[in-house]
């Protein structure tokens, strides 16, 4: 049986020289803290260890994860399915359905048993019984457990599965519940984005593929290389934010100029993304170059933090909405004028004391 | 004063040392700061003309709001360190009698007093009762809520594996997201904008209306009584 | 025994019961039974939407300027039109005119999408359906060359070329982790494909997948990011700035070139990779006349691409709008998305309640209340089953009707409506190709005459994104940078009251939101979109929708594997996210169960 193309084959492929690929190889030994012996040990498994087996389940979502995916640029997704893994199930793109199917993930799980990932795109819902996601006639959420229960590791693609999303937003009818709040015994990585960017996805998985292992994760279990930072941390309108240049209004003159659009609702400041470096597309825009604020579809709950043009947005507590800025205004007048009102009260109230210790003297003398 | 009110005989007592009284000044000024720029910082002033190389209009902003911060928190931790050292008086700011009957009697009585139930107010050397407990909840507590959030949300920007990230970083995630703890910092600076004006104006209506000195006490250090009756 | 349906269609069920679940290569979960009789031939077919996520209830209290983020992730396949659909609805409630840039990039937009979706539908969702990749191997490269060259100018088609991929498909192969190609149908007697036919299609397989990317790169520079670009309520949030300083922070010049260059590049691609090869493989399966359903009687569509902002005329609407009934084609009814009368959507098949379920409700007065019961002749149980029963409820979307008849809706609706009106865009590309194939009219009501009608709307739409774009450069070049009114931007202008309406025509077909604004926030949102058209349930009267109809009299080779339904089924392009949604009419919170 002839080999698949292995990882050294797709490098060599892509233009990169054996020497480069074993100082590649001597490098990942260093960083991942083993003695430079074991260089040769990794280049061996690189050149011949077959491609590692993707099981790619969808649950309650819009397959944007799925289409993002297929934009990735570097590596190209035909590389990545051909070549870096074996997405042996996704129902967007698989030839088989139904019955065949269903098959695969038996075959996979009992094949490769604790040497598949596990990759979720969307999320389950609990209410109706679970049948509000029905995949062969059964509650996606089994599904989901059955395969999760003899993998390596779980990817949770895009913001539905690794916080809930849009069905999750209130009142979350279908009771929509991230993976990680599911599936609670294996190494989980959450890529969120609605989206996430297509290079994003395809650089966790080729850095898992390439490292052996998971990348590290911060403390909500994003890896800290695309999601250490805000995306206002790195944005190319930050110069404006700092000197104080803001869009005021669509299309007005600091639109056209490129100001910051901070005042109309952009939520740079609080999202953990790599939007303003790695661009989308192959780099060729993010939202804030193209005019519009960030809506901050890479985190938790972002759709029920009021509207995505405020920047002090409503805040919900106990069903009430409500905007800080208004309330805290309101307050402080509310106390202004109590003051003033109960200064004067004590005020009449002296003079009118004054008056009656004024008498009692008299009375005395 | 009113003419003819008989000169009363004041006593004193020693109750601000001077590290508290600096504190207590250098804390107005930095909470003053803080919430003038914080506001500006969410609500930014309208844009400035020119060129972005001409102007740090926000960055300024942000210096000073953060510059305040760590002058805020450093005179906490001293202010945490003197209740240790200081006087009798000195730990008032983090200790609440909330088992004293009295002190809740005394409470009901000083409420009772504002809303002119009352026709005289009791002395204290210290702070009120309902002082107290206004200085406990918003200036030890708030101010305490206030540093963590705001540690947390500094911590954004000093990134991850910063001290303030391993510190404070837990926050964020705890309370939610970024933009929760955005939005609680932000409420928590118009609770302490809405103390600061009863603060100041009852500081100045006691210190006319109540049998004893406010104002120049955190001046001098020194509680002047107006009388001698208990 | 053999029932007939009010719509002209005979269902019988004795036969053996099929079973496809899931239906793969479609956006979302679905299901799909048939029964076959003794010559396998499909004598009942039964459509299943497996899911819901209810966003329209999640709509309800937000702000209207918002609503366009929370459709637009109904579906990230169809990105950007329910959010087009969205911000249009919000803007005929508030009466809100658009800058003429902003409908210009808006049709770029679409466009966009309708070519791009296009060609990933035709490769990677519907082409395996006709193409064996394993017989691929077999192909002559040399041969395959030849065939290339002699339908296409492409350019990439020399036998080294050929001879490549095909050492790739190979070696895939020959590794035995057949990724998304395992478990597949290949070697059904259902594939016609000579080996080098199968060849050029697996080669064009992937590089469809490498350009399909490029398209979309027109969603980024003018919305930011693709899947799920960025919209305005009002106009389009990207600026224009071609002349001044800062106009490298805004759509300068730079950026309009890149899109035009964009536009040219896929007008190529679609005219000399999708088109070809559309019309070679449609050649080899001339006799697979199957799959009509409800398209030579009833279509619909609600126009799209206004060629100029503000005027919703059908006369202004570059895809036709219109309504064909009973198979008469020549007349085409007016539609009115307004008119109660007209558009009323029914649930006594659906997994939801209405007081009287035998009448149907207009969207603007739409109620949804789930109701998921499974019918007394269900083989399983309820959270594991084996067969649906039909006549009871048996599925997640509802069943939109229009003036009561079952309608079909999508690319090939919009085409035989345009070609009734005699449209001559879309009469002579129909004509050429029933020509080039020597096929007849009728020939036009098959699954394959709706992937043939997808493949001329995406090289249609190609063309009119280079039409907007050199319009939007001509408006440009008068003195008009506009893209956003923010007249009614602030909601304090707003009325205590409103009620507004709006329309796409997304790749899958016609797609309507109903919006009631009041006191400045959603009070009620409804989505009917073109998979709750094609896809519905069965009505009270029994009426079957589109999937249904055109599943039936259709012979399968081979009993346990459905890949005549797949061909069918994806000839619609179904996307179940978008067609299942659900309204409880007072927004209460429905009973929790815990499944751990």
């Amino acid at each position: 049986m002839a080999m698949t193309e292995t990882f050294y084959e797709v490098m060599r492929r892509q233009g990169i020289t054996r020497r480069s690929f074993l100082k590649f190889c001597s490098l990942t030994a260093t960083a991942l803290g083993l003695e430079p012996a074991l260089a040769g040990k990794i280049a061996h498994a690189m050149e011949t260890k077959p491609r590692t087996p993707v099981l790619w389940l969808h649950g309650l979502e819009c397959t944007c994860c799925s289409e993002s995916f297929i934009r990735s640029a570097h590596p190209l997704v035909s590389d990545v399915v051909l070549s870096m893994i074996s997405l042996d199930y996704d129902d967007l793109i698989m030839a088989s359905a139904g019955h065949q199917a269903e098959a695969i993930l038996t075959e996979i799980r009992e094949k490769y048993k604790g040497n598949y990932i596990l990759a979720v795109e969307g999320n389950p819902p609990l209410n109706q019984d679970g049948m509000s996601c029905i995949v062969g006639g059964r509650p996606f959420v089994e599904q989901l457990k059955e395969v999760a229960s003899d993998c390596k590791a779980v990817i949770s693609w895009g913001s539905c599965a690794s916080w809930g999303c849009v069905q999750a937003a209130h009142p979350n009818p279908t009771q929509a519940t991230p993976v990680h709040e599911v599936i609670t015994d294996k190494p989980l990585i959450k890529v969120p984005g609605c989206p996430p960017i297509a290079e994003v996805m395809t650089g966790v998985i080729t850095y898992m593929l390439t490292f052996d292992r998971i990348p590290e994760l911060d403390r909500q279990g994003r890896p800290k290389m695309f999601y250490g930072q805000r995306i206002h941390d790195k944005c190319y309108r930050r110069p404006h934010f700092d000197a104080g240049q803001f869009v005021e209004d669509w299309d007005d003159e600091g639109a056209r100029k490129g100001y910051c659009l901070y005042k109309m609702g952009c939520k740079g400041p609080t999202t953990y993304n790599a939007c303003s470096t790695v661009r989308w597309n192959n780099g060729v825009s993010f939202p804030i170059q193209s005019g519009h604020g960030c809506i901050g579809c890479s985190e938790d709950g972002f759709w029920d933090k009021g509207s995505f043009y405020d920047h002090v947005t409503n805040t919900h507590v106990f069903g009430i909405e409500a905007n800080a800025d208004r309330v805290g205004i309101a307050a402080a007048g509310t106390v202004g004028v109590a003051v003033t009102a109960h200064a004067v009260a004590s005020a009449v109230r002296r003079i009118k004391q004054g008056a009656g210790e004024h008498h009692e003297e008299n009375d005395k003398t | 004063m009113l003419t003819g009110v008989p000169t009363v005989k004041q006593t004193a007592v020693y109750v601000y040392q001077t590290p508290v009284r600096i504190w207590h000044w250098v804390n107005a000024l930095s909470i003053t700061i803080l919430a003038i720029t914080g506001y500006l910082i969410a609500n930014p002033l309208p844009t400035l003309p020119g060129e972005a190389s001409d102007h740090y209009l926000m960055g300024n902003m942000r210096f000073f709001h953060f510059a305040a911060a760590y002058v805020f928190i450093v005179g906490f931790i001293f202010r945490i360190y003197w209740a240790i050292v200081g006087n009798s008086h000195s730990h008032q700011l983090f200790t609440l009698p909330f088992w004293r009957r009295s002190f809740w009697s005394e409470l009901v009585h000083e409420v009772r007093w504002y809303a002119f139930l009352e026709k005289e107010p009791r002395k204290y050397v210290g702070h009120n009762p309902l002082a107290h407990l206004f200085m406990v909840v918003i200036i030890t507590v708030g101010g305490l809520v206030m540093i963590v959030t705001g540690m947390a949300l500094y911590s954004e920007q000093t990134g991850l594996g910063s001290w303030q990230d391993h510190l404070f970083g837990w926050v964020i995630p705890f309370v939610g997201q970024s933009q929760d703890v955005r939005m609680w910092h932000h409420w928590g600076m118009w609770v302490i904008v809405v103390f600061v004006m009863l603060h100041v104006y009852t500081a100045i209506r006691e210190d006319i209306m109540s049998r004893q000195s406010l104002i120049s006490t955190m001046i001098s250090g020194w509680r002047m009584f107006k009388d001698d009756r208990p | 025994m053999s029932v007939q349906t009010p719509n002209g269609f005979e269902l019988d069920t004795s036969g053996q019961r099929i079973v496809v679940d899931p239906v793969t290569r479609i956006e979302g979960h679905m299901r799909c039974e048939v029964n076959l009789d003794e010559n396998n031939v499909i004598r009942n077919a039964v459509s299943t939407g497996t899911m819901w996520r209810g966003l329209e209830v999640i709509l309800r209290g937000r702000d209207p300027r918002d609503a366009w983020a929370f459709t637009e992730r109904i579906c990230g396949v169809c990105t950007g039109t329910h959010a087009l659909t969205s911000v249009r609805a919000v803007e005929d409630a508030l009466g809100i005119q658009i800058p003429e840039n902003a409908n210009s990039i808006r049709n770029i937009m679409q466009l966009t999408l309708q070519a791009q979706d296009h060609l990933v539908h035709f490769y990677h969702l519907h082409a395996l359906d006709w193409v064996d990749v394993v017989s691929a191997l077999k192909a002559d490269p040399k041969a395959t060359s030849e065939l290339a060259q002699s339908i296409s100018d492409w350019p990439l088609s020399s036998p080294g070329y050929f001879r490549d991929v095909q050492n790739r498909i190979k070696r895939f192969v020959e590794s035995g982790q057949l990724g998304p190609f395992m478990n597949g149908y290949w070697g059904n007697p259902a594939y016609k494909l000579p080996p080098e036919a199968n060849l050029m299609a697996v080669t064009h397989y992937l590089e469809a997948l490498d350009f399909q990317k490029e398209i979309v790169k027109i969603h980024t520079i003018y919305g930011g990011k693709n899947p799920h670009p960025n919209w305005l309520v009002g106009g389009v949030p990207c600026a224009i700035n071609v002349h001044e300083a800062g106009a490298v922070g805004a759509i300068n010049m730079e950026r309009l070139n890149l899109v035009s260059s964009i536009i040219d590049r896929t007008i190529d691609f679609i005219d000399k990779v999708y088109i070809p090869d559309l019309m070679a493989i449609a050649s080899f399966y001339k006799d697979w006349t199957y799959g009509g359903g409800l398209s030579s009687q009833a279509v619909m569509s609600y126009g799209d691409i206004p060629d100029r902002a503000n005027d919703s005329s059908a006369a202004n609407q570059m895809l036709p709008r219109g309504a064909i009934i009973n198979g008469n084609l020549a007349e085409v009814h007016d539609v009115d998305l307004r008119d109660p009368e007209q558009i009323q959507e029914f649930v006594a098949h659906s997994w939801f309640s209405y007081a009287d379920e035998s009448k149907g409700l207009h969207p603007w007065d739409g109620v949804t209340e789930p109701n998921f019961v499974l019918g007394p002749n269900t083989k399983g149980t309820k959270t594991r089953i084996e067969e649906i029963d039909e006549s009871a409820k048996y599925s997640w979307i509802k069943a939109p009707r229009w003036r009561g008849h079952a309608m079909e809706v999508g690319p090939l609706a919009r085409w035989v409506i345009g070609y009734a009106q005699g449209n001559p865009e879309f009469k002579e590309p129909v004509e050429k190709v029933l020509t080039d194939l020597q096929l007849p009219v009728s020939a036009l009501f098959s699954t394959l005459g709706r992937t043939a009608a997808r493949g001329l709307e995406g090289s249609w739409a190609a063309h009119k994104m280079r039409h907007f774009q050199d319009k939007l450069m001509a408006n440009i070049k008068a003195g008009d940078s506009s893209t956003a009114n923010i007249d009614k931007w602030d909601p304090k202008t707003w009325p205590k009251e409103a009620k507004g309406v709006g329309t796409t025509e997304a790749p899958r077909g016609a797609l309507g939101h109903w919006i009631v604004i009041k006191d400045g926030k959603i009070d009620n949102y409804q989505a009917v979109v073109p998979t709750t058209w094609n896809g519905s349930p069965r009505d009270p009267a029994g009426n079957i929708g589109a999937f249904e109809a055109a599943l039936l009299n259709t012979p399968v080779a081979k009993a346990d594997e459905p890949l005549e339904i797949l061909r069918t089924l994806h000839s619609f392009d179904p996307c179940l996210a978008c067609s299942t949604h659900i309204m409880s009419p007072d927004g209460e919170e429905l009973t929790r169960v815990k499944v751990r």
